[in-house]
């Protein structure tokens, strides 16, 4: 008697096991590239920090938002367009400017039942035209939602 | 809300479970009959009667399973079951829905002791090859963007297979000649859990989630055996 009480008790604790899972989502789900700055100096790559980066998107039928304003960096995090092939930001630094286009293509994926889908964008190429930027190198070309501290997708080269 | 349904769901089977352990007392040993001597030969045709109480617990969920097995040699029960399952929810971020139909294949032994050949009490152990043919899709499906604006995509679907291994064990009580009710508990291991990358399904049919590698099932069945021959 003692033994079937133990073993309903188990078979109890097994199911109500199930429910104590309790995910957090995380609030952000966009797809971010990381990039950071370079310079070549005698053939050598080292980081470069700018001292003053200003960025924004540009957004079709939406108004300009600063992503950074004048901000002393040796890279930046930006958002993903999932409304288009491609993103365009406007980075300025100090009194320099140049637009860079992000080219990509995108596929959903499931982060959780719970969380929801994202988007896990893959880099095609670059494109800059004014000079300030001088080359580029993609490093990873998967970009998710899930950020890493140590993530970096995109050098540029100034 | 989806805790509260999972609560309401658990312990209803946990119920389920104390039922049928105290129907089982039943079969402690098989009964002696000197008079007859005769065994009942023909197949044993089953539905599980678990799935519908689960539309009780878990009303998004529907499904029905029937089996059929024979006894083609002494304790040697050839099984096979068929059913469909399809599940429909709505999710905060997107709705989503699966169904298909499932079969499964495999083999029973009885070891439960035999003394009277015409008494079909049993208690067994086999194993099942399962596989679903199934469809699922998320429709709806918002993705927030704090930048670009929100993103609604066009809805996912993909057909799908899934295939699984089964353990199984479980229990037959003979009620009245030739009408069985048993209970029977499965292991089963998904052979291939990563059929579809971009979203895992919530629901193979006949397995359960697709999420989880290893996962548990549950039958209650009713049975009725088609007395063809004695002998």
């Amino acid at each position: 008697m003692r033994m079937k009480l133990r073993i309903l008790l188990f078979i109890f604790a097994i199911l109500l096991s199930g429910c104590v899972d309790v995910e957090i989502c995380d609030n952000n789900s966009d797809s971010e590239l990381v990039a950071k700055f370079k310079t070549v100096k005698e053939g050598l790559t080292s980081d470069s920090t700018v001292t003053a980066l200003s960025l924004y998107g540009i957004r079709e039928g939406k108004s300009d938002s600063l992503l950074y304003n004048s901000l002393s960096t040796s890279g930046f995090v930006v958002p993903l367009n999932p409304h288009l092939p491609y993103s365009s930001f406007v980075l300025k630094i100090d009194e320099q400017i140049d637009t860079l286009t992000i080219y990509h293509h995108q596929e959903l994926y499931l982060i959780s039942y719970t969380c929801g889908f994202a988007n896990m964008f893959t880099l095609e190429h670059l494109e800059y035209d004014m000079g300030m930027i001088v080359k580029d190198s993609i490093l990873n070309e998967m970009v998710d939602a899930e950020y890493e501290s140590d993530e970096e997708h995109i050098w540029l080269y100034l | 809300m989806n805790q509260m349904k999972n609560i309401s769901g658990s312990i209803s089977r946990a119920l389920f479970v104390l039922l049928v352990l105290a129907l089982s007392g039943q079969v402690t040993a098989q009964e002696v009959s000197a008079r007859d001597t005769l065994r009942t030969f023909g197949p044993r045709f089953g539905i599980d009667l678990a799935r519908f109480i689960y539309i009780f617990t878990d009303p998004s969920e529907i499904g029905a399973e029937a089996s059929v097995d024979f006894e083609i040699h002494k304790n040697i029960y050839p099984v096979f079951e068929l059913g469909y399952n399809s599940i429909s929810e709505s999710e905060e971020l997107f709705d989503y829905s699966a169904g298909g139909v499932y079969a499964r294949t495999g083999m029973d032994y009885n070891f439960l002791p035999m003394k009277d050949r015409s008494v079909h009490h049993s208690m067994t152990i086999g194993f099942r090859y399962g596989m679903s043919v199934f469809s699922h899709s998320a429709e709806n499906v918002q993705i927030a963007n704090s930048y670009w604006g929100e993103y609604m995509p066009e809805p996912y679907e993909n057909n799908l297979t899934g295939h699984w291994l089964e353990i199984v064990g479980g229990l037959k009580t003979e009620l009245v000649p030739n009408l069985f009710l048993g209970w029977s508990v499965r292991y089963k291991i998904l052979l291939n859990p990563g059929m579809d990358p971009v979203m895992i399904p919530e629901l193979i049919p006949g397995y359960g989630t697709g999420g989880e590698n290893r996962s548990f099932g549950f039958s209650y069945s009713i049975l009725y055996k088609i007395p063809l021959l004695k002998r």
